[in-house]
């Protein structure tokens, strides 16, 4: 039995948990930083106590101070969330040593996932495909060129030391092989200090996508695929489900295989395994994320399941309530993290306070946010505001529901990538599906998309509009809407007009 | 009442007359309409509705809410335009030029010393905002004058960090 879950975390993902509880009929006890104290997820939960002060250091990454609160306000349950503490094995280890349920995976299962290196042991062991390649360090050249033989070309030339792309080369052919082992070495000494370099298949051009999975004391299974490609810089940006490049034969090699990473780990709850996988429909493990994942409602809403009350369910020792034999995905889900980076200032965050927020609605749209209209935007977070979800029988209408609603969203008072989301929907490659995981490196005019023509007409005209009118009447056409504290700028207009 | 107006790089001349609107010499119907109580505004241009959303008022202009996209524009009109090409072509063209914090932020690392001559993008500052470390590049040849960030220190979004002083030869 869980009767009031203490949620460590803010922001979008707080509330989710909020909305979950609610539903499941158990309590809900947020824990605030001073920089959330207004927040929506605060107002919402049943129960709020301050933790500390804005930096996360001192507040949401405070083990200490999450158990005490728990304990002093009588949670017996604690809620990750992601990100934060949700992946640090010794939160879960304190939450299970104070005596309380810990929703989540054992913090064993959290170890075992956690060390890349010896989970990829662990997975090769349960027979989880993983790339393939050595660890060991190579010398000899002739002993690398029967390893690449075996491997088949090209093959991927890494620093054992590595990151950031240093010390590592592609090699398409045999003849290239020595030099690139040569150069790799050297680049990797005068990077890391250590010239050590090993092989691995190169899978070109892959496509990201991971598996959902769920585990009680009896039964773990899979609830199908979301892809991920759609990423710059390693950070996600727009996630579906299904995908366009995994067929029913192929979901249920790619679920068995996620299904074994989780058993070899006895992992419990919401977990996800992430893979790599490649045109020819081979696939390889990457790692296993031991938490609920931002992008979880494009499976909810293909599969019709709640990830977050599952998690409650089966934390509370009721088990999930999932026939894994009906689980079948119907119809297609896209997500669109929108967040504060600001495509007019190469991508950086924006801060400030939300003047105005209109959050799309109407058929198949879901809006998962954080923030709403009086909203600080802080620098000391995330970047993530909201979570933007199209629903619809096809990938097609999918995606024109996404424009619809993107179309209606506004958001006044902090610089948004919303431009970037529109440029992305309106692109033939991505309509088509043809994407993988370098497909936004490649593509950087759709991450800050110039002006056309008929919008540098529209937004002329409409700034020697507002200026024609504030110089005949000094008189402001636009006025603050709703007690919403007016944004510096439109404080310097009214500051203007009374001169 | 003629207006010079700027979109990013784009420069327009906009004439209005009540409804009339002349820009770059086509003329067009248009007017703007507030939705009470919110930023927005409704422009009819030719017969088509448009929902933009001012976001205020800054020195120059204002800055505008269009399809998801926060845009400042500049509008100038014709009798203040011409004040300032006057004193701009005194000046003469500038070279160097001033980095200031695009955000506030925590200093990670500084990357060049006083007296440096440094090229055009060349990275100046290490910034940290959201967990991201954001390098601040130079946006002009020259050398460096001055130096206000140090390391570990927390900035404030537009403080100057660095100073770049243009060649005088």
């Amino acid at each position: 039995m869980i009767r009031r879950v203490l949620i460590a975390n803010r922001g979008e993902i707080a509330l989710r948990i909020v909305r979950a509880c609610r539903d499941e009929g158990v309590a809900s006890l947020a824990v605030y930083s001073d920089a959330d104290r207004d927040a929506p997820f605060v107002r919402m939960a049943d129960a709020a106590v301050r933790i500390g002060a804005a930096p996360p250091g001192e507040s949401y990454l405070r083990i200490d101070a999450l158990i005490a609160a728990a304990r002093e306000h009588g949670a017996d349950a604690v809620h990750p969330g992601y990100g934060f503490l949700a992946e640090r094995a010794a939160f879960a280890r304190a939450v299970e040593e104070a005596g309380l349920t810990w929703i989540g995976p054992p913090s064993a299962a959290i170890e075992a996932m956690g060390d890349k290196t010896s989970a990829r042991r662990l997975m090769e062991a349960a027979g989880v495909p993983i790339v393939p390649g050595g660890v060991a360090a190579l010398t000899d050249p002739a002993e690398a060129a029967a390893l690449a033989d075996t491997l088949g070309y090209p093959v991927l030339v890494k620093a054992a030391a590595g990151g950031g792309g240093k010390g590592m080369r592609v090699v398409r052919e045999p003849g290239e092989l020595e030099g690139a082992l040569t150069t790799a070495a050297s680049e990797a000494l005068k990077a890391f200090g250590d010239g050590a370099v090993y092989l691995e298949k190169f899978i070109e051009q892959p496509r990201h996508v991971e598996i959902q999975v769920l585990a009680d004391s009896e039964r773990t299974i899979h609830v199908g695929e979301r892809e991920c490609s759609g990423q710059r810089r390693h950070q996600k940006l727009v996630e579906e489900a299904p995908s366009v490049a995994v067929d029913p034969a192929l979901r249920e090699r790619m679920g068995e295989a996620a299904v074994a990473a989780a058993r070899a780990v006895d992992y419990r709850g919401a977990g996800t395994c992430e893979f790599l996988l490649a045109a020819d429909g081979s696939f390889y493990f990457l790692e296993m994320n031991t938490r609920i994942q931002v992008e979880h409602p494009v499976t909810e809403e293909v599969y019709g399941v709640d990830l977050v009350r599952e998690q409650l369910r089966i934390a509370a020792g009721k088990g999930m309530s999932l026939d894994a034999d009906a689980l079948a995905p119907r119809g297609w889900a896209i997500e669109c993290r929108i967040t504060s980076e600001d495509p007019g200032n190469g991508l950086l965050p924006s801060a400030g306070r939300i003047a105005w927020l209109k959050a799309p609605s109407g058929p198949g749209v879901r809006w998962d946010a954080g923030i709403e209209a009086g909203s600080e935007v802080t620098l000391f977070y995330d970047s993530m505001l909201a979570k933007l979800i199209a629903t619809g029988p096809t990938r097609a209408i999918a995606i024109e529901t996404m424009r619809r609603a993107l179309d209606e969203l506004v958001i006044v008072g902090v610089a948004t990538n919303v431009p970037f989301h529109r440029a992305l929907f309106a692109d033939p490659a991505f309509c088509r599906g043809d994407i993988d995981i370098q497909f936004l490196d490649r593509r950087a005019d759709l991450l800050a998309p110039a002006a056309d023509d008929a919008t540098v007409a529209r937004l002329a005209i409409t700034a020697a509009l507002l200026e024609d009118d504030r110089r005949r009447t000094r008189r402001i056409v636009v006025e603050p809407g709703n007690g919403v504290d007016a944004s510096r700028w439109r404080e310097a207009a009214r500051v203007d007009a009374r001169r | 009442m003629k207006y010079f107006v700027t979109v990013g790089e784009r420069r327009c001349e906009v004439t209005v007359d009540g409804d009339r609107v002349m820009i770059d010499g086509r003329e067009v119907t248009a007017r703007l309409e507030p939705v009470d109580g919110t930023p927005q505004v409704r422009l009819h241009l030719d017969g088509a509705v448009h929902a933009l959303a001012v976001e205020g008022r800054g020195d120059d202009g204002w800055r505008l809410v269009d399809r998801g996209a926060v845009r400042d524009v500049q509008a100038i009109d014709e009798r203040t335009h011409h004040i300032r090409s006057l004193a701009g072509a005194a000046r003469g063209a500038e070279r160097g030029g001033v980095v200031k914090a695009p955000m506030p932020g925590l200093v990670v690392r500084v990357l060049v010393a006083e007296g440096d001559r440094v090229r055009p993008g060349q990275g100046l500052v290490v910034l940290e905002a959201m967990k991201m470390e954001n390098e601040l590049k130079a946006p002009a040849e020259g050398v460096v004058s001055r130096i206000a960030a140090s390391q570990g220190q927390a900035v404030d979004k537009g403080a100057v960090l660095i100073t770049i002083d243009g060649d005088r030869e």
